[in-house]
This record gives structure tokens, sequence and C-alpha cells, in this order.
């Protein structure tokens, strides 16, 4: 939330700047597979959102110090390209880079069977191509992808949006001139199959009951994200399957 | 029928035949893999990708990466590491191994056939050498997916028996993915081939028919050119 | 990823007595431990004050220095959040870059103030587009018996209670003091086998697998809120950290800051 709010009007005859109803997802897109060297990957927009993530293991773990004798280590690092954002994005780690690759880390260890590993090291990259608010939701959608394409032992995958208050209202997955210019922004992380939240954040000024609402919706948003995910995994192998003998 | 789940699916309420790739939870078996659900006999999820981990009685295809007396340390085209003991070839000649002495017997980036004789809690993996035959002249390695393997194999063994009479090769296939083919050099280019086709194409239908049309049809124009 | 070595004994430990309704030190589930809140501790600082939340202690200093706006808010102050873990705080700290820890406290820490907007920028304005009060706070972590949010978000609002703005030393004139608009309180659960329990101690944090943080406004709206930890939380059981969280953070509210 920049500190710089000019007054805009965000709702217009009750809909948003680009036409969306206050419950509707931005259009997304995703593809599994699109790295040839990583062990796992994927592409997936989100609006104008574009991000790419890779997995890499489970591999040797360096530094041996850093070694977890029973179980992997899952690291997982948030990145935004220079040309991603207006104002060119100096390259390199800074602090919002930082927390953000740690909240996502924790959206998906919840689900990970690091057991299976001991000692080796799951790494995630997210790169965030291009930015319009909502880049840690698409990065962890898309690392939940990333991650089964890798043939991580997983229980189930995770999905990610965010909503927010724009002019007092509550709407689902703010696009970044409703980021900016609004009251509240609240990103999440679920399992869809349990509704058990993963990652949970809050920037800005709720009620208790607008919180309510607004995580209400976000959690349904999420069953409808988990349902692309699926869909794009499954029909990757579309055609009709048949086992090898043993 | 054969379907594809990924993690989190349901697949079943009999708990008791729940198998590898899957978990339980409150009396249901769900997936726990990306991969290809074969309720044959126990329920499992067949994966599509993913690494190799060795389990004891594997056979697979090392390479020496390490020298480390008394060990040479084996890369096994998995996350971890193996280890192959110097009494192993002591054993095998009757000879004693000095110290310094050890790359005479195995260098550097040689091939191995190995057996995995025990995989402790700490994942040291331990080997012993098969010395069925020897992976050091004539012949090419191949590394697939090790998920790939079985595709490669066939059911009881026909796409590979398809693929050694075709392409009029050895072809010696391992756990680890890791595949030995030996033989003229245009016939192991056509195995090689084959193989990598099987590799990409291991979640269709009727493969083993197509292999073998393209088999056939390279030899009609080698017969022709 | 911080302290991870867990000691296995203590983990049991906590989640069997948390079983049976008790924990470690005695206290309730829904119980803080001793606070103290001390003010004005530092005098070069514009602003100070020691916090301690049982054996947890930080140590926050408010420096207000003028500088440049963001060129988006030329009439605005500026707030800059920064914490650190120092190695005499806790074994598990190391000196070095600031870690992923330190960056999360400092940031949850800072969304707090600046979504309840409790200090009014615009009265950090010394010239329009050339020069504002950037406001410093600088949490200092001295001793680690968890819960390091609590601390530095109470150490940070009583030290900017009643900052004095340094006029004099850079040939200004103004206002010496600034008023808060509002006063957020975080208050931080963890989750262990089902219970809520509040203001966790460096145990009880390890034993915990998810830890909710929820930061409210004296008329009980939300400015912040953070889930940390490699766990998950059911929707009744943030519901419970939100209701916990704007009930204590009023009693904690009354009785350190406005007294």
């Amino acid at each position: 939330m920049k500190e710089g709010k000019e007054e805009i009007e965000l709702i217009k005859e009750g809909k948003r700047l680009d036409g969306r109803g206050f419950e509707e997802l931005r259009p997304i897109k995703i593809e599994v597979g699109v790295l040839k060297r990583a062990d796992g990957s994927c592409y997936f927009e989100l609006g104008d959102n574009k991000v790419i993530a890779a997995v890499y293991g489970p591999r040797e773990m360096h530094p041996r110090h850093a070694q977890d004798a029973k179980m992997a280590v899952v690291k997982f690092r948030y990145n935004m390209a220079p040309f991603s954002v207006d104002d060119r994005k100096r390259p390199g780690p800074d602090r919002r880079s930082v927390e953000i690759s740690k909240v996502s880390r924790e959206a998906l260890d919840p689900v990970i069977m690091r057991e299976f590993y001991p000692k080796t090291a799951i790494e995630v990259y997210v790169e965030i191509l291009q930015s319009d608010a909502g880049t840690r939701t698409a990065g962890i959608n898309a690392a939940s992808v990333a991650l089964a394409d890798a043939g991580i032992p997983m229980k189930d995958l995770v999905s990610s949006v965010a909503v927010g208050k724009i002019d007092g209202e509550v709407v689902l997955d703010l696009d970044a001139m409703e980021d900016n210019h609004g009251e509240a922004d609240m990103p999440i992380a679920m399992v869809a199959r349990t509704n058990t939240i993963t990652a949970l954040q809050m920037d800005g000024r709720l009620t208790k009951e607008e919180f309510e609402r607004g995580l209400k919706l976000a959690m349904s948003a999420c069953h409808q994200i988990y349902e692309l995910q699926r869909t794009a995994l499954i029909d990757r192998y579309s055609e009709s399957v048949e086992v090898g003998g043993e | 029928m054969y379907k594809v789940v990924v993690p989190g699916d349901f697949i079943s309420e009999t708990v008791s035949r729940a198998g590898e790739g899957t978990y339980v939870e409150d009396g249901k078996v769900y997936a726990l893999r990306y991969g290809i659900v074969d309720e044959r006999g126990e329920i499992k999820v067949v994966a599509l990708s993913g690494k190799y981990v060795p389990t004891e009685g594997d056979v697979l295809i090392g390479r020496v990466a390490e020298i480390s007396f008394p060990f040479w340390i084996v890369d096994i085209a998995s996350p971890y590491e193996a280890r192959l003991h110097m009494s192993e070839f002591a054993d095998a000649r009757g000879e004693k191994i000095e110290f310094g002495s050890m790359n005479r017997y195995l260098d550097l980036d040689d091939l191995i056939v190995a057996k995995v004789m025990n995989v402790d809690v700490m994942m040291r993996i331990e080997l012993a050498l098969k010395e069925d035959f020897n992976l050091r002249s004539g012949g090419r390695l191949i590394e697939i997916p090790y998920t790939k393997v079985p595709r490669v194999i066939g059911r009881s063994g026909s796409m590979i028996k398809m693929l050694k009479d075709k392409c009029n090769c050895f072809i010696f296939i391992a756990k680890n993915g890791r595949i030995w083919v030996r033989g003229r050099e245009d016939d192991m280019n056509l195995a090689t081939e084959a193989i990598l086709k099987i590799a990409s194409e291991s979640h269709t239908s009727g493969l083993t028919d197509r292999v073998a049309d393209f088999l056939d049809s390279f030899r009609r124009e080698k017969r022709r050119g | 990823m911080g302290l991870e070595i867990m000691d296995d004994i203590r983990k049991d430990y906590v989640y069997d007595l948390v079983k049976s309704g008790q924990r470690v030190d005695g206290r309730g589930f829904r119980e803080y431990r001793e606070i103290s809140v001390e003010r004005d501790v530092i005098k070069r600082a514009e602003g100070s004050a020691r916090v301690k939340i049982g054996n947890t202690e930080v140590l926050v200093g408010v420096k207000l220095d003028p500088g440049e706006p963001f060129s988006d808010a030329p009439d605005k102050g500026v707030i800059i959040t920064n914490a650190e873990l120092v190695p005499l705080a806790s074994p598990e700290f190391e000196s070095g870059p600031p870690n992923e820890n330190s960056v999360q406290l400092a940031r949850v820490v800072d969304r707090g103030i600046r979504g309840s907007e409790a200090i009014d920028l615009e009265k950090l304005c010394i010239e329009e587009g050339e020069k504002v009060w950037i406001v410093f706070i600088d949490i200092h972590v001295l001793d680690n018996d968890g819960n390091l949010v609590d601390a530095a978000a109470l150490g940070a609002i009583a030290s900017l209670l009643n900052i004095r703005i340094p006029n004099e030393r850079y040939g200004l004139t103004g206002e010496n003091t600034l008023p808060m608009r509002d006063t957020p309180v975080a208050v931080t659960a963890v989750e262990i086998d089902g219970n809520i329990l509040v203001d966790p101690n460096f145990n009880e944090e390890n034993a915990a697998t998810s830890r909710l943080t929820v930061i409210s406004n004296a008329d009980g709206t939300l400015s912040g809120m953070q889930k940390s930890g490699s766990g998950g939380l059911k929707e009744e059981e943030i519901a419970e950290v939100v209701e916990i969280g704007i009930e204590k953070a009023g009693e904690i509210r009354e009785k350190y800051l406005f007294s």
C-alpha cells in the first residue's frame, strides 16, 4: 500500500475499473512443464501478471551443515525481474522479496512430504516477469503446480488468491491500481481439499466483519483456482494412458 | 481403467490396499504424487516424474565420482550418492588393494553395474558389484527418467525384446534410468532414438506398435538407401 | 530459516501439557506473561521504550531525520522500520545481513502502524516536495524468549506516543510533538494440537507449527495480520485468534499505553 493516495474512484456504477464484478477473478492461464532443464515447472498468468515457477530437486543440499538428517529442506526464492514493474526494480533480493519468499515457503511446507528425502534440498524459484498486483499469489499457485510436475510427494496442491477493500467494498483479486489506491489487501493460501489456510497476511484497515467476509470470499476463490491447477496437470497427459509392464 | 491423478485426489476407501504413491487419512486413500493410478493389485500411484531413490535389491548402473579410500563414491543418478567398498574387488579377484592404487581397479568416470545391498536411515547406500558384463568397451550410456523404465521394458518384457531384436543390440536397462546399449554404431543410434521416443511418449497408448512401426520403416529406408 | 534446532524432548513436553489443558509456565491459554513498558529510556533518541514480556526483552528507539519525500507523496513524511536480532539475544541469532526473521518482524510491525494511519504523515512535512521528516523505528531485540512481534510492536507504539520532533537541531520551526491518531497493538498466538495459546514463549513457538499475529486498533478494527510457520490453520482457529486479539489488545492498550 503506497503512501501517496490521490482521490481515485475505483468503483463506478457497481463495477470495477476493468469491468469486473466484486467477486470476479482475473483471467488465469496455466502451462505445465515449460522449462526443459528444471525438474518441474509452471508458467502462470493472472490478469496481467506473468510468472514462472521452477523446481529443482530433491537434490544434494549445500551447505552440508544446513542439511536436515531426517527430511528435505525446502527453499523458496521469489524474485522480480527488473523490467516487471513501471519503475525499474534493481536486481537482487530486497526486503519485500525476502518476506514474500518466507511466507510462500511456509504456504507450501504443510503439504510437502519432506521425510521422503532426508538430507536433500527441494528448491523452488519463482520469477515475476510482469507484475500487476497479486504476484505472490500467482507465485504460490505456480509453485504448487511446478512441485507436482517435479514429482515431489505432496498431500495436496496449494491455491492462493488475494482479497481487498476498495472504495469501502470487499473485492476479490486486486489489480495494481486497486492495490495502490485501496484500503486493504489480504493475500491468502489454502489447501482446497481440507479448507486449511497456509498463508495469511493483511495490510491496511478492515473491520472484523469485513475481514470475515473477505476470508470467506478468498477461500471460495481458492477452490476455483484449485480446479484450474488440477485441470492443467491432468490435461497434460490427456491421451489415454497405459501403465508399462512390471 | 487408468487415470491421471494429482496430489490430494481421492482414490478409494479400501484402506487395506493402499500402496506406493498414496497416503491414508480419515479412512480414505489419497494420491501422494502426480501420476497414474494402478489399482490392479495394491492401490498405487505410478509417478510420472521424480528422482530415483534406491531400495535394497535394485540393480543399477553407477559412475565412479570420487575415490575415498577404502570406498569408491558412486553417482547413481539420485539425490544420494552410493559407496562401493574396495573389498568388493578383493573378494571378486582375491587381490588386496593398497592405499593409492584403487584407481587401477576402478577409476573416475568408470561405469559399473551394481546391486544395492543396504540403505540405512542416514541414506548411506552400500553397493556390491555385479560383474555380469563389462561396461567399458564398444557401448553407449543413455539416461532417461527412472519413471520411464517400466515402459521401456514393456509388459512381460515385450518392449525391450522388440528393441533388442529390431535394433540388433545388447540392451541393459537399470532401475535408476540408465541404459547400456552395445552394437554397431548405426544400430546403437537406432536403439537410442527408439528409447528416447518411448521415454517422451511413455504416457500414451499403442506405443509398442508405434515403436515397432518406427523401427521397421527405418530399416526399410536403410535397405532402400 | 533461523532457529531450527528443535529440542524434541521439550516439544513433546509442551504438547503433553497442552493436551491436559496446561502450559509449561502454568499460564492459562489466553494469558500473557508479565508485561512491562518503560518509556524514554534512551536520551538521544526522539522516542524510545523498553518492553519486557516475560523474559523477552526488546528495546525500540525512534529517530527523526530530515530527508526527501517519495515522489508520489511529496507532502508526507516517511516511516522506515528495521529490526535487529542481535547475537547477544539468543544462541540462534548470528551476526550478518538481515535474515528473513528480522525482515518479517520489521515489516509486520511497520504494517500495523501504517495500516492504522496512527501517524499523520502530513504533519511531518517540512517543505512540500523537498523536505520531510523520516521516522526511523529501530527494533533491537535483547533477549528472545518468544513472541518478539508483540513486544516489538508495543515498543514501537510506546516510543511513538511522545516523540519529540528535533526542530532546533536542524534550525527548523514547527510543532515539537506529534500526536498519534491511533494505537495499534499486536497480539500473537500459536496453534498446538487444535488449541490456541496466546503469547507463546520460546519453547511454545518451536513446538507449534502455526503462528498468527493480529494487529488491532482502539476501535476494534484490524490493521495487520500475519501467519507464519510451517503449519496450516482452520477458519475457526483464525476467528478465535482474531477475537482474542481484539480483546487482549484492548487490555494491553489500557494498561500499558495510557497510564
